[in-house]
């Protein structure tokens, strides 16, 4: 009797309150329908028969085989890149006593707003074959597309996750440690081989893993710099905007999806479970900087000439939008920006901060009430919750599309039983995608802007929440308050840096993203992104660049109203710090 | 053992409680605390005390309703709250992290309470000052906890829950943060403010120094079950066995056997001296029994009449001496008391060695 009692009393307990039963059980819905139904239906379309035949056939092919092998060199190169870069500037950042170091640290954070396809044009203009720097500074007709220009543009675009990993991982840093290792003789070198890199281990594969995905999700970026080194994601939009065939989209998902969920797999219960650095809360003394001359400025110099590069490409999107033809005349027009303001481009553009404006506290709480849910509630399945909460980021975005085409694009309805057939069939879920969809298809957008954005809430309410002493909230409630006031009144201030965190990256990610909504914008629903990729397809820089320039504005100024708002200080968030 | 129900001084009734986990890493459960039935009448301060891992915390958190036991029964008044929520239970916790609301200040996480109460913003003002004034935390008021010591900081988690005026007042490990200094005052200012309020109390601590200045009754645990019950006197001077012996003070254990029976009294030799002292339980003459030694009831003498022993350590600890004396293969450990009226015996000096009877216990082995 005992035995059946061991989640059964939990269980009880969660029953006894009616917010925590519906929260659960909304959370639930959510994670299934709006994340694993469109993947298990991606999956179900690859293994009809046509697409098992299509497997065989890609499987065997030379060229698509080398398009899978493009894929995961490409996914290679660029997670090596990324996380030595990521490194460099961390370990810069924290260990090397240099100046400009707040200058460092803001323009490796610059990448998180880089709209689609704005880096891979710019690399263009800058080393392609008439590149600016190329073809100007050094006279060579350098063809920069390829492998090359991808592992450039991506790396660029996404060191910033491994800057800010290494970054965090090398404060926490115990100074004791390499006290310790310098009191037994150690020197700086050693000390660096033999104690940081090996506490650093788990951040190098973490961020290696991370970019990998990533890079082999990304679409804006092969699409404009691939040139014949086609990879798989565009292997996937090609087959459903180009080719109409949704049974080989559905493959070539599949296909990239397995290196895909395998990495997040390993990342998630292999790398996430050893980490060594131990966080105390007590520091032991501050770090020593390192002083030696050459190691300090030729890291200094590289980091600066990274910068640099980061600032040139920036400067070509600004100057771009502009000029009238970047490259060619440089004469100064304010054409590019009306077209978006004021003419074709200004649907879109509201239309995309509407969106955004209404996805972004959505997942923001989202992902705070799942966080608080899987940290703090014992129920059953709530690894799985959580699982399904992170495929949302973990699946290229294309497969999310796909998926979305295939299980919502005719409304789902329940017939009841026993009613006879003049009765109509209750509609469950209305048709979300493709013409005639509810809210022209706005709500599909919203939704898959929704599900990309949770994700990160979740981690770093999860990453907030596990350093909160359980005690704060058993206080709260041996006060007299009950779960959803508990959570309202002490669990959300107190993580509200985290929640703050979720909010700028659910409004930067959703107006930045393409992949996944690439297949679920229609003529009634124009989104930002969508109409750059069809401005750089048509060569039309100058718009594509005046999008960008005016996107990254969008973003700006929303990070900024969200710290006014959200972040104003508590106290709460420096007494975490203080270790009440 | 027998619940009582002795009338309307009973408070707090446990009945055969159970609290069972599924094992840490997979298969397997494990059993926290096992069929735990006590009473704690009203105004009683009772501790529950015990080594880490004993089920004592776990006991607390089913008196607050923070677990669901797996069998059993919890009366409040007469009341089944077995299955009452934490928030619905008249009851306060003071908890080891003090887990005080950082983002609020410490006149917030006073009246933090008495808003969810739903009482009126002067009684609440009235409520939490004369509070703030009773924990001497006057003109604290608008500081954050962060900016308290650590002393002020429990003074604010005490005053949060005393402002409730519960039924029962829950202590975990209050005090174990404190540095030793402020430890004691706490302990005694916690005392005093038990005796003068006379608010029911349940207090879980390791510490058996916290457990018997504080307490009118421990309940020493081990393993999910109760070892003993009893005013802190009965628990130091006749514990029931060896592990409440060595876990409450400390004590040098002997083995000897029970030379002839009567009244409960038995005879040994004990460090070459025949006595007779009660013994605990009902063992036969012949059984072997162990005898518990606090080194209080151990003499060191210059008389070469007595046992010898022979000095292995001495630690001068200011207002005690304690020695590690060893006699044939066994070391012992004597304190005495007061060195100033004693002589100091050196390291490598061999002593006599005295006893006091009634300082002995006898435990059946």
């Amino acid at each position: 009797m005992l035995t059946q009692n061991r989640y059964g009393a939990e269980i009880r307990r969660i029953l006894q309150d009616p917010i925590l039963t519906i929260s659960l059980i909304f959370v639930i819905l959510f994670v299934f329908v709006a994340i694993i139904l469109p993947i298990l239906a991606m999956i179900g379309a690859s293994l009809s028969e046509e697409g098992r035949e299509l497997f065989g056939h890609y499987l065997s092919t030379n060229a698509y085989q080398s398009i899978i092998f493009n894929t995961l060199v490409m996914g290679v190169t660029v997670a090596a890149a990324g996380t030595a870069i990521g490194f460099l500037f961390a370990y810069v950042q924290v260990k090397v006593n240099v100046p400009f170091k707040r200058f460092m640290h803001l323009i490796a954070l610059v990448p998180i707003i880089s709209p689609p396809f704005a880096v891979a044009t710019a690399i263009i203009l800058l080393f392609g074959r008439n590149g600016l720097i190329s073809k100007g500074i050094f006279g060579v007709r350098y063809d920069i597309y390829g492998l090359v220009g991808l592992t450039l543009a991506l790396s660029l675009s996404l060191f910033t996750i491994a800057y800010l990993n290494f970054k965090g991982m090398l404060q926490a840093l115990d100074p004791s440690l390499e006290e310790a290792a310098t009191n037994l003789g150690a020197s700086k070198w050693r000390t660096f081989r033999t104690v940081i890199v090996p506490m650093l281990l788990p951040g190098f594969a973490a961020s290696f893993l991370l970019l990998f995905v990533e890079a082999i999700a990304d679409l804006g970026n092969p699409l404009v710099l691939g040139g014949n080194y086609e990879v798989l994601a565009t292997r996937v939009y090609i087959s459903v905007i180009g080719l109409h065939d949704s049974t080989a989209a559905a493959v070539f998902s599949v296909i990239l999806l397995v290196p895909s969920l395998t990495v997040f797999i390993i990342q998630r219960y292999w790398v996430g479970r050893s980490s060594v650095v131990s966080v105390t809360g007590k520091p032991t003394g501050t770090a020593q900087q390192i002083n030696h001359p050459v190691v300090r400025w030729s890291l200094f110099g590289v980091v600066m000439l990274i910068c640099a590069l980061i600032i040139a490409i920036y400067a070509v999107i600004f100057i771009g939008s502009i000029t009238k033809v970047f490259g060619v005349n440089y004469e100064l027009t304010l054409d590019h920006f009306n077209f978006v303001i004021n003419g074709y481009g200004s649907e879109a553009m509201t239309d995309t901060t509407t969106f955004a404006i209404i996805a972004t506290p959505l997942a923001g709480i989202l992902g705070m009430l799942i966080a608080f849910l899987v940290v703090r509630k014992a129920f059953i399945g709530r690894g799985a919750v959580d699982f399904g909460t992170m495929l949302g980021i973990a699946v290229p975005g294309t497969i999310l599309g796909i998926g979305y085409l295939l299980v919502f694009n005719n409304p789902i309805t329940i017939a009841l039983p026993f009613v006879g057939d003049n009765v109509p069939a209750i509609t469950l879920i209305p048709k979300l995608t493709g013409g005639r969809a509810v809210f022209g298809g706005a709500l599909a957008i919203v939704i898959v802007y929704i599900v990309r954005s949770t994700p990160a809430a979740l981690r770093s309410g999860v990453a907030l929440l596990s350093q909160i002493d359980p005690a704060i909230e058993e206080a709260s409630i041996s006060l007299g308050a009950d779960n959803a006031l508990t959570f309202r009144k002490i669990t959300l201030p107190l993580i509200r840096p985290a929640f703050l965190a979720g909010l700028i990256y659910a409004f930067a990610r959703s107006m930045t993203t393409i992949s996944a909504i690439v297949f679920l914008t229609t003529p009634q629903t124009r989104i930002m992104t969508q109409q750059i990729l069809n401005e750089t397809e048509q060569g039309r820089y100058g718009n594509a660049f005046a999008y960008c320039v005016i996107l990254i504005g969008i973003v700006l100024v929303a990070i900024g109203i969200l710290y006014m708002t959200v972040g104003s200080s508590t106290g709460a968030e420096r007494s975490l710090e203080g270790g009440t | 053992m027998a619940v009582s129900h002795n009338g309307a001084a009973d408070s707090l009734l446990l009945n055969k409680i159970s609290k069972i986990f599924p094992a840490r890493g997979g298969g397997g459960e494990v059993t926290a605390v096992n069929s735990v039935s006590l009473t704690i009448q009203q105004g009683e301060f009772l501790t529950l005390l015990g080594p880490s891992g004993c089920g004592k915390t776990t006991t607390l958190r089913l008196v607050a309703g923070f677990e669901l036991p797996s069998a059993g029964q919890i009366l409040l008044d007469g009341k089944d709250i077995t299955n009452q929520p934490p928030n619905k239970r008249d009851m306060a916790m003071v908890f080891q992290s003090y887990a005080l609301f950082p983002h609020m200040t410490v006149f917030d996480n006073i009246a933090y309470g008495l808003h969810i109460r739903k009482l009126s913003r002067s009684e609440i003002k009235t409520k939490v000052e004369s509070t703030l004034d009773l924990m001497g935390l006057r003109n604290l008021g608008e500081r954050r906890p962060n900016e308290l010591s650590g002393g002020q900081q429990q003074r604010v988690a005490l005053a949060r829950s005393l402002v409730m005026e519960p039924r029962v007042l829950l202590f975990d490990e209050p005090l174990s943060n404190l540095d030793a200094k402020l430890r004691v005052q706490m302990r005694s200012e916690i005392h005093a403010l038990q005796r003068r309020l006379s608010i029911t109390s349940v207090y879980v601590t390791h510490d058996q120094i916290e457990a018997m200045a504080l307490s009118d009754r421990i309940v020493v645990m081990n393993q999910g079950q109760i070892e003993q019950m009893g005013t802190p006197d009965e628990i130091y001077r006749r514990p029931v066995s060896r592990f409440v012996a060595d876990f409450i003070g400390r004590a040098n254990f002997q083995e000897t056997r029970a030379e002839a029976m009567m009244n409960g009294e038995a005879t040994v030799t004990l460090l070459g001296q025949k006595m007779t002292i009660s013994v605990a339980g009902s063992p036969k003459a012949g059984d072997t029994l162990v005898a518990v030694l606090r080194p209080e009831a151990l003499k060191l003498r210059a008389d070469s009449s007595l046992q010898p022993a022979l000095v292995e350590q001495a630690m001068y600890l200011g207002s005690e001496v304690e020695y590690r004396v060893r006699i044939n293969n066994d070391t012992l450990v004597v304190v005495e008391n007061d060195p100033r009226a004693s002589h100091i015996f050196a390291e490598g000096e061999t002593v006599g060695i005295d006893l006091i009877p009634e300082a002995i216990h006898l435990l059946p082995k």
